[in-house]
Formats: C-alpha cells, structure tokens, sequence
C-alpha cells in the first residue's frame, strides 16, 4: 500500500512543500530512500527503526521505498523523521482509518520515540498557512514559536506514541492556544539610557541617529562606555510591530538561536567579534545557506565595536546590504535572500593608543600610524555612516555622581514622535526613514533656505568638508529638524548637523 | 642664461658631484672665479639642459637672485635645486614650522597665522605632517610659501604628501640642496633646517617636544640672528616643552600673527570683523574668558541646551573663530 504524507523543507525563509511516499511491498526486505535525500535525511532510517519499535509499534519487515518529492529538491535536515514514520506507519496499514491528509508533520525522532525540536518552524508554518494547510502537528519543545501563528490547528506533540494516539482518535492532543502580540509589552532588557553616566553628547547623537535610521560611529578613548551606549540602541528604537517581530523570528528561527519565548520580541542587538569572516558576517554555508549577522541584526543593531580591527573585505561587504536592505548568497544549494535592514553602529579608537585629540594625555602614535589605522576603514564605507560623534572621557566623578540621567523611554517617546512625521512624509514610498532618502527626495523635502544654503557653503570651505557630506548633512539636518517638529530645516538644525561630522574634516 | 660663473659652480657640485670644501677649492681661481673649459662648459650646460627638461632650474651661491640672507649664513649651499616659482626668493621670507604631533589647536592657530602672514610674507616651510603641514595649508591658498626638502626635490617625504607637494609646485616653490633621486638621510633633516632658518627672517615654532628636531630649526635661527617666535604652552604637555623652553630663553612669545608683524613694524590691515551675537556671542566671550572648555560644561554655564550649545559652536567654527581640540572641548581662535 502506498501512503503520502506532506512535510516542509527549508529554502532560505521560504518553506516548501515536500511528499513523503512509502510504498511497503511483499519481498525480501529492503529499505530505500530515492528522492535527492542528504546524509542526514538518509540517517532517519535508524532512528525511524528504533523509535518505531520503543513506541510499541511494528516495523514492517517488507520491501520499503520511501520517494520524497519533487524529486529534484535537495532535502536536508532531521525534520523529515516524524512524516518518514507516519508514512510507515500509514503504508504498513497500522494507522487504519486515521486521517492523515491535510496534515503536515514536523519533528526529528530520538531512537526513543521521542520528538525532538526542529529549526526554522517558524518560516514552515507561515509558508504552509498560506499554501492553504491549518493543521500542524509539531514538536512540543516548538510550541511557542507557534504560538503567534493564528488561523490554524497547531497540536504539540512529545513523541511518537502521542501522534498515534492522536491520529486514531484514542488520546487527541488539544490544540495549541494562540497569543496576541502587543508591541512593546516584552520589553525585559536590562540597558537603559538611564544607567549611562554623563556623555550628553554621544546621547543626542544616537537619539538622532535612531530617530533617522542614520548609522552612526562613535570615536573615543577606550573604556569610556561605547558598548553601553550602544547596547541603548535597541532600547529608544520604536516598538516592534507584530510584522517585524514575526520576521525578524523567522530569521531567528532558521538561524536556531530563538530563546524560549517563541517570538523575538526585542529588536536584536548583535555585536560579532573583529575576526568575523565575510561569511559568518553576511550568511553561507556549504548548501544550505545560514542567514549571516547582518540578517540577525535585521530590525535591529549591528553594533561592530573596535571598527578597524575588522577585515577590511568584511567590511567593504557590508556596503551593498546598507544600501538595499537584504543580502543575496549564491552558493551550489541555490541562491537565497535574507533580509538584512540594520541600523549600523560601530566605534573606534581615535588613534592605536586611543589618546589623540585628547587633551590631558598624551598621544605616542607618529602620524603615519594614524593614517594608517584610519584608512582601514574605506570612504565609501564612511559615506553611509552619518552621525560620527566623540565619546568624552569619563571621570572618576561621573562614575560616582548620583544625578540620575533621562531614561530610555522618554527618548524613545521623541523618537516616536519624529518618526511619525517622516511616515506622514514618505506615504506610499519605499522610503521609511530620513536616512534612505536618495537625491530625488532630498530636492523634495530638504529645501534648505538661502540662509542655510550659505552656512553650507561657508562649512564647506572653512572645514575642508569632502563633497559628498553634503548629502548626509542635509539628511541628518532634516531629523533635527523632524525631532524639534519644524517643518523647515532652520540655520540651528544645519549647524548641528555639521557638528556630527569627524572624519570628513581634515 | 646662465652666467659663466654659475656654470662653474654648477660643474663642480651638480656634474662633479663635489661637496664643500672641494668644491670651493675647484671654483676658486686666486680671487675669481675659474673659467670652464670648452669641454667643461659643454658638459655643465648639457646638464642644466637636462633638468630644464624637467622642469627644475639650478640656482648657485653666484646666481643673481640668491638670496642675500642665506649668503651670510655660516655653510651656505652652493647650489640649490628648486622648481616652481622662482621670483618667491626675491620677498621677504618668514619660516613657520612645528613638530610632526601638533595638537589641534595649534595647528589651526599655525594655520591662521600663515594665512594672514602671508599677505607680508612669504611662508617656508618643510613637508612634514602636523606643524608644517598647517603652514602650508594656511599659506597654500595664496601660493607665496616655499617648502624645502631633505631629499631630492623629484622624491616626497613623507610619501603621504605627494599630492600636496605637486599643489606646492603648482602655487609656490620647493627647495632642495639635494640632487634629484637622493632619499633622506638622517642628517639631511639637519642640513634642510639651516636653509630654512637662512631664508628667513624669523622663525615661529608652533609645537616642539623637548627633543624636537623643530629646536634646531629654531638654534640655527639664533646662531644666525634670526627673530624667534614660539607659541606658549600648558605645563606638562610635552609637545610644547620646547616651545616654551624657547620662550623662557627669551623667543618672542606669540598668539597671533599681530605678535610678528609688531616686530617687523608692519601694521595689520584692518580686516573685516567677523562678528558673533546671540548664543554665539556668549560662548566666545565664555570661551575667551575660560579657555579651552567642554560643550557640557559650557552649556551648563550658560544656561543652554546641550545641542543648542554645539549648533552656536559648529557656526563659531565656520566663522573661523573657534576650533575643536578633541574630546568635544572647544577653544576660542585669537
């Protein structure tokens, strides 16, 4: 007798729809696999074996052919084990008048019979809805990522037995219960704009930048708190509307770091180290393709703490996903798109000894040196970041002062607000914040006043600013100028924009 | 167009390669000059030909428009290397240099300084990063500035400053004692500074540690009676301790180019104030009153927002009437 069974693939965050068939015929008994199965797939059959017998069920001692199909689908991964033994179990007609059809089975098997969980459940379960499938038995250990899903019968399952039991109606699983995400309700992070001493600065820049979407670099002497300042980031961004949380978790979830929430409901902070390599910084693999930092930050911050320290081809790879918001990776397994729209916050020495520019120490690096640690980090590079802002070194009385500084929700609350205004701004565009804009846009709603106008041009001859800062200034004018609710970019808002410009004077 | 006499001088150093003594002991004849021979003569004027070509002229301690000054300096060079332009050595020369770590502010100082110098002036000066470079880019834009090399005047040292040199050879003139082709040497920096302190008729030291090279600069100038300038300094930054070593053995102490040109009797012209009102007005005054000062504290001080105080300080520093000195502190310019 023949059985079909459906299961889900993984193809980037795409799930795609794969048939299990088991054919249990009289003959000598055999057990093939045909279908483009890879090793780990081909494994299940062991496991298979084994958990069918610990489940008190037969293995059926027949010739057995197992076709996945389409048949041309690299399948990878241990998520096919639970459709493999159901299939068995369908052909070997001891699963008789249990509906399988319409079901789709996720779950890798231990020997035991027990379920384990699978990576990417997320990304299958909202492909399969909208392939039109409502009923889903998954692994128990997945059940909150299911959670959110809505609109479907999701039934967690711990093993084996309980998916036999539940299909010939002896013990049903009750369906999962579906949660309501309310945005902002998860927060539970514990940096806030509050426990950072001092630094007034760096702080109106990075509520600038996040106001904007702007990237941002911070340059200081080490130890003065980058990190911390940095770790705020994700804390004054807007909420995460349930949208962004369901794919920043399907990325999450492909990537296998979910927690046990379920759903992301934070927007990610990632800081890999300085010797990440273009790959794990962009995402590859040698078939599969894993979605890459830049994908895990998606939504949220890349932070990159001690920028030159980066392999400059690292670096220089991230300039295409600034510009477009997602990467592309080729690899032999196929070509696969992820996401990757970040908000980029790096910091840096001023010099190898961190001291240059600083005025109560002394800097020991020879010129060449410091061009030489500045130039790692290319124009092009430097041009998508908008806001570069020093970081004050701290003193021992700021460590200790007791004045409590402005919290992370009271910045975040102006950052809402000047958001707001840019998506009255950018109805009906791709455009979502300031920072995206391009020429076109920046013509449209950057007119700056002659007034503003000529502060430009005279910033431009006395500071020896590169030309192509104009463009940046102008669009980080505009957030001022968003954040102080003027409709026009005045003289002040220009003026201050020019400020946060470091690495463009010589 | 080149004389008899400047071909001689000419044979021996440049087509000889004669140094000193042996070189003057060649050129001399009794109480003249020696005649070339035919041959001699056709050899020097192949080569002067040859770094015509170039675009490099020959000037020798017997050429018209040597420069009086450097005559009577103790060893001055027989010849010169120079290429740009050549009528800059008929002014008056003033030398500003500083050590290559200059912080900041004295390097936008220096910067003005040979801004306005070089309206009385012309600048000389070296290659080097930090405090010659803030000469040259101060005297750049108007074009009347000399750079003099330690090393042949086809070569760049720093490598980094190519680009500026060729904006030198276009605008102003490049100096060196050295035939094309030689690299630097360490005593090359020494020779190098005798001619800038010989061009001149004084000399201001913008930044110079306790060991600086900028300091023998700043000796030669003595030894030759030249004027010493020097910029004043916080104790304990090293950068300055020569600096004011020099002012404690009695240079001139100087804050602005009015300091220089008191000295040499010039009145300034008075140029077109630039004014700072409001917001601004109250931070200069702050900052002239206080000195270097933090925007943090200086918002406090005066009652402003943090970024309100940074927008008035980005427009001060537009109008060139202060300057950044890292770590978000601020000073007043002059």
């Amino acid at each position: 007798m023949i059985a079909k069974i459906v299961c889900y693939a993984l193809s980037g965050l795409e799930g795609i729809p794969v048939e299990v068939e088991a054919d249990v015929n009289k003959g000598v008994p055999s057990y093939d696999m045909v279908g483009l199965p890879d090793a780990a797939v081909k494994e299940s059959k062991e496991r298979v074996r084994s958990a069918l017998k610990n489940s008190g069920l037969l293995f059926p001692m027949n010739r057995i052919t197992i076709n996945f199909a389409p048949a041309d689908l690299k399948k990878e991964g241990a998520a096919f084990d639970l459709a493999i033994a159901i299939s068995l179990l369908k052909a070997s007609e001891q699963l008789l008048g249990a509906d399988v059809k319409d079901i789709v089975f996720l779950g890798e098997l231990a020997l035991t019979g027990d379920i384990r969980p699978i990576n990417g459940l997320l990304p299958i379960l909202i492909s399969a809805k909208s392939h039109g499938f409502t009923k889903f038995i998954i692994p128990a250990e997945n059940a909150e990522e299911a959670r959110y899903l809505g609109g479907a019968e999701v039934y967690p399952a711990a093993s084996l037995g309980d998916v036999v039991r539940h299909l010939v109606g002896m013990q049903p699983i009750p369906p999962l219960d579906m949660k309501e995400f309310i945005p902002g309700q998860h927060k539970k992070g514990t940096a806030d704009l509050r426990y950072v001493k001092g630094q007034p600065i760096a702080r109106r820049a990075l509520e600038i930048a996040v106001a904007g979407g702007h990237n941002m670099l911070m340059s200081g002497p080490p130890g003065t708190g980058k990190t911390m300042l940095a770790r705020c980031l994700p804390t004054v961004m807007p909420d995460l509307s349930f949208e962004e949380a369901l794919e920043i978790t399907k990325i999450h979830s492909v990537a296998g770091i979910l927690g046990g929430d379920g759903i992301v409901t934070e927007r990610p902070f990632r800081t890999p180290h300085h010797t990440a390599t273009t790959v794990s910084m962009c995402g590859g693999g040698n078939k599969i393709v894993h979605p890459g930092e830049i994908s895990l930050a998606h939504g949220g911050v890349l932070f990159l703490d001690e920028l030159p320290e980066y392999k400059r081809s690292t670096l220089e790879a991230l300039r295409q996903p600034l510009e477009d918001g997602c990467i592309t990776v080729s690899r032999a397994g196929g070509t696969f798109t992820y996401p990757a729209r970040f908000m980029l916050c790096a910091s840096m020495n001023p010099c190898p000894c961190g001291n240059y520019g600083s005025t109560d120490r002394t800097c020991t690096c020879t010129p060449a040196e410091i061009r030489r640690y500045r130039r790692k980090i290319s124009g092009p590079l430097l041009d998508r970041i908008d806001l570069q802002v020093e970081v004050d070194n701290i003193t021992y009385d700021d460590l200790t002062s007791e004045d409590v500084s402005e919290d992370s929700a009271a910045v975040q609350k102006r950052v809402n607000a000047a958001r707001r205004i840019q998506r009255v701004r950018f109805e009906g565009t791709d455009i979502h914040t300031n920072a995206e804009m391009g020429e076109k846009e920046i013509q449209e709603f950057c007119a700056l006043t002659r007034e503003g106008d000529k502060i430009l041009r005279d910033a431009f001859d006395r500071m020896k600013l590169s030309a192509r800062a104009r463009a940046r200034i102008i669009k980080v004018a505009r957030t001022i100028a968003d954040l102080d609710a003027c409709e026009d970019i005045l003289p002040r808002h220009v003026f201050e924009a020019v400020s946060y410009r470091l690495y463009d004077k010589i | 167009m080149y004389s008899s006499e400047e071909k001689t001088v000419i044979y021996a150093s440049a087509v000889k390669g004669m140094n000193g003594r042996h070189a003057l002991a060649f050129i001399r004849d009794g109480s003249g000059v020696r005649r070339l021979s035919e041959k001699e003569e056709a050899e020097a004027s192949a080569c002067i030909g040859a770094f015509e070509k170039k675009g490099i002229f020959l000037l020798t301690f017997l050429s018209e428009d040597y420069p009086e000054s450097l005559k009577y300096i103790s060893d001055p060079p027989l010849l010169l290397y120079g290429a740009g332009r050549r009528e800059l050595l008929g002014k008056r020369k003033f030398c500003i240099v500083g050590s290559r770590i200059t912080p900041p502010w004295a390097e936008k100082v220096g910067r003005k300084i040979a801004e306005e110098l070089s309206e009385y002036f012309v600048i000389v000066t070296g290659l080097a990063e930090g405090g010659d470079a803030a000469a040259i880019a101060g005297a750049l834009p108007k074009g009347d500035l000399i750079s003099v090399l330690p090393c042949g005047i086809d070569m760049c040292y720093p490598a980094a400053h190519a680009a500026l040199k060729e904006k030198i050879l276009k605008k102003g003139l490049v100096l060196s004692e050295y035939p094309p082709g030689t690299g630097t040497a360490k005593f090359s920096f020494h020779q190098r500074n005798r001619i800038l302190a010989g061009l001149s008729e004084g000399v201001l030291v913008i930044s110079a540690g306790a060991k600086s090279g900028t300091l023998i600069t700043a000796g030669r100038a003595l030894d030759y009676g030249r004027d010493v300038f020097a910029f004043p300094y916080n104790i304990g930054i090293s950068q300055g301790e020569g600096c004011n070593g020099l002012i404690k053995a009695g240079a001139y102490l100087t804050l602005s180019s009015g300091d220089i040109l008191s000295v040499y009797g010039i009145e300034p012209q008075e140029k077109e104030e630039v004014s700072a009102e409001g917001d601004e007005g109250r931070i200069l005054t702050y900052l002239r009153e206080n000195g270097e000062t933090h925007v943090a504290a200086l918002a406090e001080a005066l009652n402003m927002r943090i970024f309100e105080a940074s927008a008035a300080l980005s427009a001060l520093e537009i109008k060139g009437l202060a300057t950044k000195s890292g770590g978000n502190k601020y000073a007043a310019l002059s």
